[in-house]
Parts: C-alpha cells; sequence; structure tokens
C-alpha cells in the first residue's frame, strides 16, 4: 500500500485551544511517524497531549499547524465528508468505553463500519477475528448481554473487521480487569504479528505499553523520547525520569 | 464545567419548553373559551344597559325557563292601565314588539337576510319613545295606517329614505306588506343600531293589529320613576298590581338578566365548542410530560442517586421532581392565561364585528374564575403527568451514584395482563351494547373510552412488531434500520409518545366514519325514498313557524300544472313530553300525510298512519319504544301555545327521515311558535320539466324571507356540505393535538439524543456521515409518528365502526361505511408529519462535536 512502509505520519503538529490567556498549547511541534504493521504506545503524564495527538492523527480533530497524513492522504484539509469516509475507509478505533451499538448485536457491531461503507465484509478474515477473539458463541448478542472485556473485544473485531490502514486505540484497557485487558493486548500484538496490522494505543500503563514495538514519550505537547521493544520496567523507569524532569521545570 | 453546566441547562430548559407548550395551548383553549364569552357578556351588557338608562321598572312576561319556546303571554289594556296609575310612575313605554318583522331591500327587492341579529317589529306612540332610546334622526314618527319610521341601521340596510316605499314581511300576516318611510330613528349617543339589529317602528295600534291580530293587548311596559321613588320602591308597588303571569324588575337587573341570558346561550356554545378541544390538548399534554419528567429523571438518576446518598429522603426526591413540575405548570398556566385571553378578545371582536353586529365596546374581559382555573388545570395536568416519574426517582437507589446500574426494563406480562384484561372489558361493553341494540349506545359510547385505555396499555406491547413492520418500509439502509431499531428499542418511550399522537388521529378517525355513515346514510335516503324534487325550506334558522312559507303560497304551488303534489311540514322545537323536555325530538304538523307516504319514505308499522284527527298523535317506532308508548296511550305534549293530551294511534318506521319525529294534527298548529311552514317538499309531475317548475316556485316565494328552493342534488348538497364543514372543523381543531403530538416526538427525539450523544459521537467517528445521522434521526421519527398513526386509524376505526353500528340499530343511520382512503390519508400525513418533528433534532445530532460527544460525560 505505502512504499514508504508509513502508515501515518504527522509533521510540525501544532494544537492549541482556546484563546487569549486561556489558551492552551496541547500539542507543540511534534513529529511522528508510524511504520506499517508496527504496534506504536503513547505515553506521557496526563494532560501531555497523547489524546490530542491520536484524534488529530486520526482525524477527528483539526489541527492549529502542520500536516498529517494516513498513508499517502493529507489529512489535514479534508473537510467533513471526506474525514468521515477516510475513517470509515482506512482507519478502526477502540475507545475507552461506550463503545458499541446498544440497539445491535455483536457480529452487527462488528461489522457496523463496512455496513456503513457498503462494502462486502470478508468472511474469511471475519472468522479468523472472531475465532481469534473467542467471540464465536457471543455473535448474537447484545453489548448489554456481554461482560466488560467481551465488549472490548467485539471493539478490537470492530476496528479490525475492515483491514483499515490503522487502528488507534485510546486507553483501550482503562476500564477492564488485568486479565480481560491481556486479553486484548494480546489479541492487538497478534493483529501486529501474524496480519501486518499498523497499532496506535495510547495508554498510560507501563505493563500495556510492553506489547508495543515502540513507545512515544510525550510531555507538554513534544515527543521527547521514544523506546524501542519496551518491557514493563524499562518503561516505568523511562516514566519516572520524566517525572523527574517536569519537577526541575 | 461552567459551559458544560450552562449548555445542560440550556437544554433541560428546552425540554421543559415543549412541555410548557402543550400546557400553554390546553389551557390557552379551555381559557379562551372562558375570556370569549365573558368579553361577549360585557359587550351585551353595555348594549342593553344602553337601552335601558331611563328605565326604573321593566315589566316583562314570566318565562318558564324549563320551556324557553313558550308563547308569552299579553297583557291587557286594562293591566297596563292599572300598572300607569300606580303612585310615583312617570312616563309609561308600553312594549310592542314583534321579532321576524323583515324589511325589504328597495333596490333588489329582496328580503334582507335572516339568521342573525333580530328582526323586530315595534309599536311606537305619536310622541315617540318616552324613554328616549330612540330619537328622531329625520323625519317624524309613524302615525297613520302604512306609516313606519326604521331605524338608521335599518334604513341604510334596506336602501329606504324618508318618502320612499318599502316592503315589510309581517309574520302574523303571512305576506309583506308595502308602507310609506316617514322616519328615521337613531339610538341614544347616535348609534345606528344595537347590535346589528333592524327595528322597523309602526304606529303603536297599527303593530297591535299585525302583531296581535287586534288592539290593546302588550308585551309588556317600560316605567321611569317620579323624582323621590327610588327604582326598587316602584318595582314593589308595581308588583303588587301585576296579574301573576307578569313580573317587575328594576331597569338594572333587568338588562343584566337579559345580557346573562345572552352571553349564556352563546358561552354555552363556546365552551361546547372549545373545551372538548382543550380537553384533547391537555391529554395530549399529559403524555408529552409525562415522557419529558419520565427521561428527565433517567438522565438525573446520578444527580438523584448522589441526593439519597447524601442523605435526602424518598419524598425529598419525590418533591424536587413535583416542584419542577409545579414550575412548568404555573409558567404553563400563565402563558395558556395569556394565549387564552388572546383567542378569547379575538373571538369576541371577530362575533362583536360580525356581519352587522355591532356591538358596543371592546376590550378583553377575564374573570377571576378564568385565571383560576387556568392555574388550576395548568398545574393540575403538569403534577398528574409528573407524579409516576417523581414516584420513580425516588426509587433510584443511591448505590446509582457510585457505579452504573443498568436500568432494566421492568418485564411487559403485567402490563399484558392488564391491557388484555381491560381490551376484553372494552369489548365486552361495545357487544352488550350492540345487542341490547336502543338503549345500547352510552354502553358503546363507554366501551370505546375504555377500548381507548388499553389501546394505551397494550402499545409498548406492539411497538416492536408494529415498528419492525413499518420498519421495513421506511428504514432504507444502515441509517433507517439504526433509526429503526432506535426507535424500537425503548417500547414504553416510543408508545408514549405515539400514544400522543393516536389521540388525535383516533378522534379524527372516528368521527369520520360516524360522519361519512350519516352521510352516505342521509345521501342514500335521499335518493331512495325522497320522491320529491324540490324542497323549499328555510336555512339554518330555528324551524319553529315563525319563520317559512305560508298556507296560502303552498295552496298556490299546489295548483301549478307541473306540480304532483306538495307535503307542507310545519314544526316546532324542544317539546316537553309528559313533563319533561325532549330537546332531541321534533314535533311536526304534517298538512298531506298520504302524500308523506307516497312522496317521503313515511312507512306505517302499527296502527292507523293518515290524516290525523284533533288530539291524535303519531310516533317513530324507535320514539315510541324508547319511551314505552303504546298505541292508544296519552302523551302530554307541550308546545309553546298550550300543553294538551294526545293519543298514539299509529307508528312510523324509523328511518334517518323520520327519526326522533312526532307528527301531531293540524289543528296543534295554533299552539306552535307561529304559523309558518318551515318546509315543504314538492313532488314534480312525471315529465314535467324540474328546471322550469323550481323557477315557478321560487317566483311563488320570492316574498317570503330566508325561503330557498333546492332541487334534490343540492338538498343532498347541503346535507353532505354540513357534514364535511363539521369533519372538518374537527380536523382542524384536532390538528391542534398532533400539532402537541408532534411536539412530543420533537421533544423525546431531542431527549433521546441527548442520552445518546457518545453512542452518535461513535457512529460518527467510525464513518457514519452526516447525511446518514440525520437519515437515521428522520426514520426514527417517521416510525414513532406513523406508529401513532397506525394506532390512532386501528383504534379509531373500530371505535367510529362501534358508534356507526349503534346508531344503526337505533335507525338514525342505515349502515357503516368507511372512508379507506381518508384514513390512508391520515397514516400518511402522520408519517409524513413526524419528519418536521424530526428536522431540529436531526440537526442537532449532525451537528455534534464528535471528539465532544465521545468526551460528554
Ligand atoms: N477541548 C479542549 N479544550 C481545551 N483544552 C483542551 C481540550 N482538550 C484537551 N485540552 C487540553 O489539552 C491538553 C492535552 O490534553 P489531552 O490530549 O487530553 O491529554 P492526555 O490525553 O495526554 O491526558 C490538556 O492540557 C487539556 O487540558
Ligand atoms: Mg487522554
Amino acid at each position: 500500500m505505502e512504499t514508504t512502509g508509513i502508515a501515518a505520519r504527522a509533521e510540525g503538529l501544532w494544537k492549541r485551544y482556546g484563546s487569549g490567556e486561556a489558551q492552551v498549547t496541547a500539542l507543540a511541534g511534534v513529529d511522528v511517524a508510524l511504520r506499517s504493521a508496527e504496534f506504536t504506545a503513547v505515553m506521557g503524564p496526563s494532560g501531555s497531549g497523547k489524546s490530542t495527538l491520536m484524534h488529530c492523527l486520526a482525524g477527528l480533530d483539526t489541527v492549529s499547524a502542520g500536516e498529517v497524513f494516513i498513508g499517502s492522504t493529507r489529512v489535514t484539509g479534508l473537510r467533513d465528508a471526506g474525514l468521515t469516509a477516510l475513517r470509515r475507509d482506512q482507519i478502526g478505533f477502540v475507545f475507552q468505553q461506550f463503545n458499541l451499538m446498544p440497539t445491535l448485536s455483536a457480529q452487527e457491531n462488528i461489522l457496523l463500519p463496512l455496513t456503513i461503507a457498503g462494502r462486502k465484509p470478508d468472511m474469511a478474515w471475519f472468522d479468523t477475528i472472531v475465532d481469534t477473539l473467542g467471540l464465536r458463541d457471543r455473535l448474537s448478542h447484545k453489548p448489554t448481554e456481554l461482560s466488560g472485556g467481551q465488549q472490548q473485544r467485539v471493539a478490537c473485531a470492530r476496528a479490525l473487521a475492515g483491514r483499515p490502514a490503522v487502528v488507534f486505540a485510546d486507553e483501550p484497557t482503562g476500564n477492564l480487569d488485568s486479565r480481560s485487558g491481556a486479553e486484548v493486548l494480546r489479541f492487538l500484538r497478534e493483529a501486529v504479528d501474524a496480519h501486518r496490522q499498523t497499532i496506535v494505543m495510547v495508554t498510560h500503563d507501563a505493563g500495556a505499553a510492553s506489547y508495543a514495538d515502540r513507545v512515544v514519550f510525550l510531555k507538554d505537547g513534544q515527543i521527547i523520547s521514544e523506546l524501542a521493544a519496551p518491557t514493563a520496567d524499562a518503561v516505568h523507569d523511562q516514566l519516572k525520569s520524566l517525572e523527574t524532569s517536569g519537577d526541575g521545570r | 464545567m461552567l459551559r458544560a453546566s450552562l449548555r445542560g441547562l440550556l437544554d433541560r430548559k428546552l425540554r421543559l419548553t415543549l412541555a410548557v407548550i402543550a400546557i400553554v395551548l390546553g389551557v390557552g383553549f379551555f381559557s379562551g373559551a372562558l375570556v370569549l364569552s365573558d368579553s361577549l357578556g360585557a359587550r351585551f351588557k353595555a348594549m342593553f344597559a344602553s337601552v335601558s338608562t331611563n328605565v326604573a321598572v321593566q315589566v316583562t312576561a314570566r318565562t318558564d325557563p324549563a320551556q324557553p319556546s313558550q308563547k308569552p303571554p299579553s297583557m291587557t289594556q286594562a293591566e297596563l292601565d292599572r300598572v300607569a296609575a300606580v303612585d310615583g310612575v312617570g312616563a309609561v313605554s308600553p312594549d310592542v314588539t314583534s321579532a321576524f318583522v323583515v324589511p325589504y331591500d328597495t333596490q333588489t327587492g329582496k328580503p334582507l337576510p335572516g339568521g342573525g341579529p333580530p328582526q323586530l317589529g315595534i309599536g311606537i306612540g305619536a310622541e315617540g319613545d318616552p324613554m328616549g332610546v330612540l330619537s328622531l334622526a329625520e323625519g317624524r314618527w309613524p302615525t297613520g295606517a302604512g306609516e313606519v319610521a326604521l331605524s338608521r341601521h335599518t334604513a341604510a340596510q334596506a336602501h329606504a329614505a324618508v318618502g320612499r316605499q318599502v316592503k315589510v314581511f309581517l309574520p302574523r300576516l303571512q305576506r309583506p306588506q308595502m308602507f310609506t318611510v316617514v322616519g328615521v330613528a337613531a339610538y341614544a349617543g347616535g348609534r345606528d343600531s344595537l347590535g346589528g339589529e333592524t327595528v322597523v317602528l309602526l304606529p303603536m295600534a297599527q303593530a297591535q293589529e299585525a302583531f296581535y291580530g287586534r288592539t290593546g293587548l302588550y308585551d309588556g311596559v317600560s316605567l321611569t320613576a317620579d323624582a323621590g321613588v327610588s327604582d326598587e320602591a316602584l318595582r314593589d308597588r308595581v308588583s303588587a298590581v301585576l296579574p301573576a303571569t307578569f313580573e317587575a324588575k328594576t331597569g338594572k337587573q333587568s338588562s343584566a338578566d337579559q345580557a346573562a341570558a345572552v352571553s349564556d346561550s352563546i358561552s354555552g356554545l363556546t365552551k361546547w365548542v372549545l373545551t372538548p378541544f382543550a380537553g384533547v390538548a391537555l391529554l395530549v399534554g399529559i403524555f408529552l410530560i409525562f415522557n419529558t419528567f419520565n427521561v428527565l429523571v433517567t438522565q438525573r438518576a446520578r444527580e438523584l442517586a448522589m441526593m439519597r446518598a447524601l442523605g435526602a429522603s424518598r419524598g425529598q426526591v419525590t418533591w424536587s421532581v413535583l416542584v419542577e413540575a409545579l414550575i412548568v405548570g404555573v409558567v404553563g398556566g400563565t402563558l395558556g392565561l395569556g394565549l387564552g385571553a388572546l383567542i378569547g378578545g379575538g373571538g369576541s371582536w371577530v362575533l362583536g364585528n360580525l356581519g352587522d353586529a355591532k356591538l358596543p365596546g371592546s376590550g378583553i374581559t377575564v374573570g377571576l374564575d378564568t385565571v383560576v382555573y387556568s392555574y388550576a388545570i395548568g398545574i393540575l395536568v403538569t403534577v398528574v403527568a409528573a407524579l409516576l416519574p417523581a414516584l420513580r426517582a425516588s426509587r433510584v437507589p443511591p448505590l446509582a451514584a457510585m457505579r452504573e446500574i443498568a436500568v432494566t426494563d421492568r418485564p411487559l406480562r403485567l402490563r399484558a395482563a392488564v391491557g388484555v384484561v381491560v381490551g376484553l372489558g372494552a369489548a365486552a361493553l361495545i357487544v352488550l351494547g350492540l345487542r341490547a341494540q336502543d338503549d345500547g349506545l352510552s354502553m358503546v359510547a363507554a366501551g370505546c373510552g375504555v377500548a381507548f385505555l388499553a389501546a394505551i396499555v397494550l402499545g409498548p406491547l406492539v411497538t416492536r412488531p408494529v415498528g419492525r413492520a413499518v420498519g421495513l418500509l421506511v428504514g432504507w439502509g444502515v441509517a433507517g434500520s439504526l433509526g429503526v431499531r432506535n426507535a424500537i428499542r425503548n417500547p414504553r418511550r416510543t408508545a408514549v409518545t405515539a400514544s400522543a399522537l393516536m389521540i388525535g388521529v383516533m378522534l379524527v378517525t372516528a368521527a369520520s366514519v360516524v360522519a361519512t355513515s350519516f352521510k352516505e346514510s342521509v345521501v342514500r335516503a335521499l335518493d331512495t325514498t325522497l320522491r320529491a324534487e324540490l324542497t323549499a325550506a328555510i336555512g339554518f334558522q330555528q324551524p319553529d313557524g315563525r319563520i317559512g312559507i305560508s298556507s296560502a303560497a303552498v295552496a298556490r304551488i299546489r295548483q301549478l300544472p307541473e306540480v304532483q303534489e306538495v307535503v307542507a311540514m310545519h314544526l316546532a322545537v324542544a317539546p316537553r313530553l309528559n313533563g319533561e323536555t325532549a330537546a332531541s325530538i321534533g314535533v311536526g304538523a304534517i298538512d298531506n300525510v298520504p302524500g308523506a307516504q307516497r312522496t317521503m319514505g313515511m312507512k306505517r308499522v302499527s296502527g292507523e298512519v293518515r290524516a290525523l284527527n284533533a288530539g291524535e298523535l303519531v310516533a317513530d317506532e324507535n320514539t315510541a319504544k324508547a319511551r314505552n308508548w303504546k298505541l292508544g296511550d296519552t302523551v302530554r305534549i307541550a308546545l309553546p301555545g298550550a300543553e294538551r293530551p294526545y293519543r298514539l294511534v299509529g307508528t312510523v318506521e324509523a328511518s334517518p327521515l323520520w327519526a326522533n319525529f312526532l307528527v301531531v294534527p293540524m289543528p296543534a298548529v295554533a299552539d306552535f311558535a307561529g304559523p309558518l311552514i318551515p318546509q315543504a317538499m314538492i313532488d314534480v309531475r312525471d315529465g314535467a320539466d324540474v328546471a322550469a317548475t323550481q323557477a315557478k316556485v321560487e317566483e311563488i316565494l320570492v316574498d317570503f324571507p330566508s325561503v330557498t328552493v333546492e332541487d334534490k342534488s343540492s338538498t343532498t348538497r347541503q346535507v353532505t356540505q354540513v357534514v364535511d364543514i363539521a369533519v372538518l372543523i374537527i380536523t382542524v381543531l384536532l390538528s391542534l393535538a398532533m400539532v402537541i403530538a408532534l411536539l412530543g416526538i420533537l421533544n423525546t427525539l431531542l431527549l433521546s439524543i441527548i442520552e445518546r450523544t457518545r453512542e452518535l459521537g461513535m457512529l460518527r467517528a467510525i464513518g457514519l456521515g452526516r447525511g446518514a445521522v440525520v437519515r437515521m434521526i428522520g426514520t426514527e421519527a417517521v416510525l414513532m409518528s406513523a406508529f401513532g398513526g397506525l394506532l390512532g386509524v386501528g383504534v379509531g376505526l373500530g371505535i367510529g365502526v362501534a358508534l356507526a353500528k349503534a346508531l344503526v340499530y337505533q335507525d338514525a343511520i342505515t349502515g357503516v361505511w368507511v372512508p379507506w382512503w381518508q384514513l390512508v390519508a391520515a397514516v400518511v400525513v402522520a408519517a409524513v408529519a413526524g419528519v418536521f418533528a424530526a428536522i431540529v433534532p436531526a440537526v442537532r445530532a449532525a451537528r455534534l462535536n464528535v471528539l465532544r460527544a465521545i468526551a460528554y460525560e
């Protein structure tokens, strides 16, 4: 799909909220490239701009300056209809909570982006996802009949069903117990390893970040360090040092 | 944070605004009716007061309130002289008055149209009006035979002036006479008329001859008092010398009584028309408010739970919701009162200036009772509607503050059981009512009311299946199917919302089924049983013999070579039967009973049906049966002139043309309010030209005020028009209820959108376009409105058919006809109207900021 091997990138990304005295700079010149078939974790203290970065990359929010690309598509500059189509066709989402349509069954939820797009689902791929996530016998259930972990797995399946260029996950394990969280993370890992899926995950859990190929650390709207092949301990140390350097300012 | 809470407040305000609107419309309609009659009443009071400014005491015949159409007694010259001789009496103004004295337009030669303000003839002395109500503007007072004076308004209407000839219809003479206008009179204060009435002033003696057939008779008398004598004192002195059939009142009392009588009859009308619709509007409003508060409570569950966790009692929580309802009720009552003042004031202005009815004064009269009622209704309706939601609020467990407590739907089983029981009760009442045949109508009507309750109880149960079925029609694509699912995911809410719409559609459907059946029955009856090609009849005026055709004119029509047969019917209204008022029964004398049998479908069932002798009676079979009269029984019938016994000699078949009708012999006409014939059927000889005959008949009847000659098709058209107009009025008034119901849909959608903000954000995030969001909400709206429309048509059809069937058993109609296309149209209109209700919510949903929606708390 992309010759460079870059699934999404941001160049000189600035995001400011409000104006005048109340102005908040959420992103202050971020350059980041997300390689295809790589699992990237975004970490940083609360308020450092993790969610904002993800929202800007995913075309959910406008940027103040800079450019965002998904594959070869220039996201900045697209209008609502273009953004909607982009999200529908190229991007998958997993949110922390409130992920599913309560009126639809698990299967309908998984296939919803494809239904919206009017695309025919790839049933072999669907089966693969469903079996990997162990959702086979839950397909006809409504979200209210599923546990939190199952709901989040359905959300993961939905994010992957259309084979999007990038999957964005904002604290997907934030609301789950550790066992359910681990299941979701193992699945995301497998999607990258076995199916060359590109995933970006915002988290503040060092354990969750250790599933990623690479961790990007944000502070005050800037990327201040990266960690390849992270372990939980390494991530922990890095976060510690971020906090101390914060105190020094 | 502040912005969020401000927005929340605004949102909540909007939600409550819609609830308030329902109250405003309902209370507005209701108080409008009261304000209208009060305002008109005040203006009538002003009018009557201006007539009796100088009157100290007024003497009038006592009227029997139970029998308003009773012919009033007259006062003799001797009785009048006795009154005039009472110590303290100043000026004496004898009252010689007749209604239906109709002047003719000198330009067109046609009688001035009646049916509005009275057309009066008044006797006046040579010195004019001693009370000074009327004074000469031009010329002189009439003194000799063949002379009249006209009020200025009358002169203008008739295009007459002093010195000109004017034709005047005199009901007792049953024909018009030519008079010379010798004067034009105006009211005190320079008014042309008091309330649009026409007045022809005849010399006293001529007036008595013309109105009563001889001189020396009076309707009553107005008196002034000598200096130093109070009105009350004079009244008491005069009372002492009056015959028992007369009473004396002070001028003030008399004008107040007259005004009250007129405004009572008007307010009776406005109340009967406006109040039912106010009731419907409020009933619909209850549903809307109930839904609003229910959703409000659901959305505030956490807040309420926190209050409970902090130690608030259940009662306090209930009360906090009820206070909000109270505020809505007070605001709605206030605005509704304002709307009512506008409606009433506007109505008073329109009615007071309608045609020539120029009532004095203007302005809006809002009585204290109106204010009290408005607030009472506004508050009561709101609080009653909010009661269940408020109780539900008190049941939110404190635990809900700590964690999400899934609100599980209570199972619908209990509801199903209750609904089925109520539904069976309704069915039983209707079936038994129909079995009972004659007396079943009220039972059937009660059954219909219960059926309506059953429909409301069962609504949520059929929401899902009906919603899915309608969804197959309207739920296109992803957006559509999401909309369908949203509509049926909360069956209670959807059903309550749809029920509000159901009420209006149901009533319109039932009304149009009954009306169509009535229309078809009458049209068919006219078609098949009425052989008379022409009908000469008065328009929409009281058919009591004081206006209509003379017997002489009927005789001339009979002599036309083209005419085969004429059946003339003298009529009297609201008789008393065996001492009881029977407002729905008509009494008539038919001058040609065999003719009625030949040309009007009058069919003998029992006894003898023929030209009746004095003291004989024929009734339609239903009336006889309902009142348990046997042949040979004696029935006392009180007519305006006298109460007499009549012996039942025969019964006729009940049909739309012969329903609730008693035939009395021709001599009884002397007891009617007047001798004129309101209705004559004319059978044209076979082969004769109907149109030419009609022209000849019209020629004969040209001088009779308010009489028109119609052929069969225009008679039919008149009937159908009346029914169509009635249905139209009902539909227009009920569309108010439907507008409120649509507001309810709008409300429910807005509330649902707020509830589903995050869901909407998620859908937008994963690629649902703005257009699709609009379609989704639109589908939900259409589904709800179509559901309401279907329910309404379904229940209304059942109710309408049941009522029509009951009427068939009463022979008021002959069959049941269903206006299918109208019903289909009703559902389609309801569904389409749903689209309008969806506009605001859909736009709001489409504009939703995706990020904020996802992060929405
Ligand atoms: N809609 C907004 N309006 C104003 N400020 C915002 C808004 N969203 C985020 N911010 C601010 O931007 C900064 C970054 O926020 P965010 O990206 O949510 O941080 P993180 O996800 O790392 O906790 C914070 O200071 C936050 O207060
Ligand atoms: Mg965040």
